[in-house]
């Protein structure tokens, strides 16, 4: 079982963590750091089959693929950004971790620019822009 | 899915050495050797850590397809 | 299996290695000590028994322990037969004795200015120069106490605690 497997690592963690705190701080950091990467490392991998199935279900659909991949590149920085955010917090840095998450978010949004102006462009194409029509 | 948890052993054993280390030095009075062993462990952790970072870096971005970022 | 006997040989040989060490600090005090007693047995026996230098130091050999026994004998055995030159056999033992004991640089280097002076004198020249290689010996051995109270526990745990460091690295 993988997820009894986790839990277990993260225990094992969190008691040499509590070990560690005392005696040498920058070291608990790093069982603190590395016991994350261990973590996402096994699910990073269960994760790519999730998007190997999103990205079936879009090509069946025929949505352009590169709305797809602009889709997974802003979930990959979601993951990547909150990572950063939680491990600067635990440093006890909590103002670079909110400005870690601000610069996540503007990338996401910077990310998602072509798809949004293909929205606005679907919108306005509804929108009569020709008021001669009106009776 | 086997998740390599001895790594984990390893680097808190070496904390707790290199912290033994540093009190048996500083008792004899030797505070710069004393710093400088908890300094080189440090840097010895550090870099089985950021190998495993890499790793994980890697790996995510080949997962979500983010080669520009 | 081969990994675990592998660490524990690993671990007992540096543990080994620092045991030595410290020992080493407390032989050297114990040398020196044996040392200085070596040099007052001298003085006794040249002011009562007046035999000639060669007997002195297989009386002395008998008397004291190993290595600085072994260092009379020596010098004891060296002077069968006719010495021309003193000195040299004098410094040839001192630097068996420097491989077989424990002693250093500064003791031995106590004792070789000593032999220079062996025999040159009258009797009470001869013993102000005992009483001064004497004072310089306890000197040294005040010294050897003093490192041996800093460094002995310090080698001891450092051996044993590198061994363990150097095993977990490896692992």
């Amino acid at each position: 079982m993988d997820m009894i497997q986790l839990v277990l690592v993260s225990m094992v963690a969190a008691l040499l963590y509590i070990i560690l705190k005392d005696i040498q701080p920058t070291f608990a950091f790093l069982i603190l750091l590395l016991t994350s990467a261990l973590i996402i490392l096994v699910v990073i991998k269960q994760i790519q089959i999730i998007l190997q199935l999103l990205q079936a279900i879009g090509e069946r659909a025929s949505i352009d693929a590169t709305y797809i991949h602009t889709i997974l590149k802003i979930i990959g920085i979601a993951y990547v950004t909150e990572l950063g955010a939680n491990i600067t917090k635990d440093a006890g840095l909590a103002s670079v971790a909110s400005k870690l998450e601000l610069a996540g978010k503007i990338f996401i949004i910077l990310l998602a620019i072509p798809i949004i102006t293909a929205v606005i462009d679907v919108v306005i194409q509804f929108i009569p822009t020709n008021t001669n029509h009106l009776p | 899915m086997f998740v390599d948890a001895t790594i984990l052993f390893q680097i808190a054993g070496i904390g707790i050495i290199t912290a033994l280390i540093h009190t048996v030095l500083k008792q004899v009075g030797k505070e710069d050797i004393a710093q400088f062993v908890s300094l080189v462990g440090f840097i010895i952790v550090l870099v089985i850590v950021i190998q495993h970072l890499a790793d994980l870096f890697q790996q995510i971005k080949s997962v979500f397809l983010l080669q520009g970022f | 299996m081969m990994k675990f006997i592998g660490a524990l040989l690993f671990i007992t040989t540096s543990s080994w290695i620092g045991f030595d060490l410290s020992k080493q600090l407390s032989r050297r005090t114990i040398q020196i000590r044996q040392l200085i007693q070596s040099i007052q047995l001298l003085e006794t026996e040249m002011s009562y028994s007046q035999l000639t230098l060669q007997h002195t130091f297989q009386i002395i050999s008998k008397k004291t322990d190993p290595p600085i026994s072994l260092f009379y004998k020596k010098l004891a055995e060296d002077m069968e037969g006719i010495v021309t030159d003193f000195i040299t056999v004098w410094d040839e033992a001192i630097t068996y004795l420097q491989q077989s004991s424990d002693l250093k640089q500064r003791e031995l280097e106590v004792l070789k200015q000593f032999g220079r002076n062996l025999g040159q004198h009258t009797f009470t020249e001869q013993q102000k120069h005992i009483v001064l290689t004497i004072h310089h010996l306890q000197h040294e051995l005040k010294e050897a106490n003093e490192r041996r109270q800093q460094y002995e526990k310090m080698t001891k745990s450092l051996g044993v605690l590198i061994g363990i460091l150097i095993v977990l690295l490896l692992i």
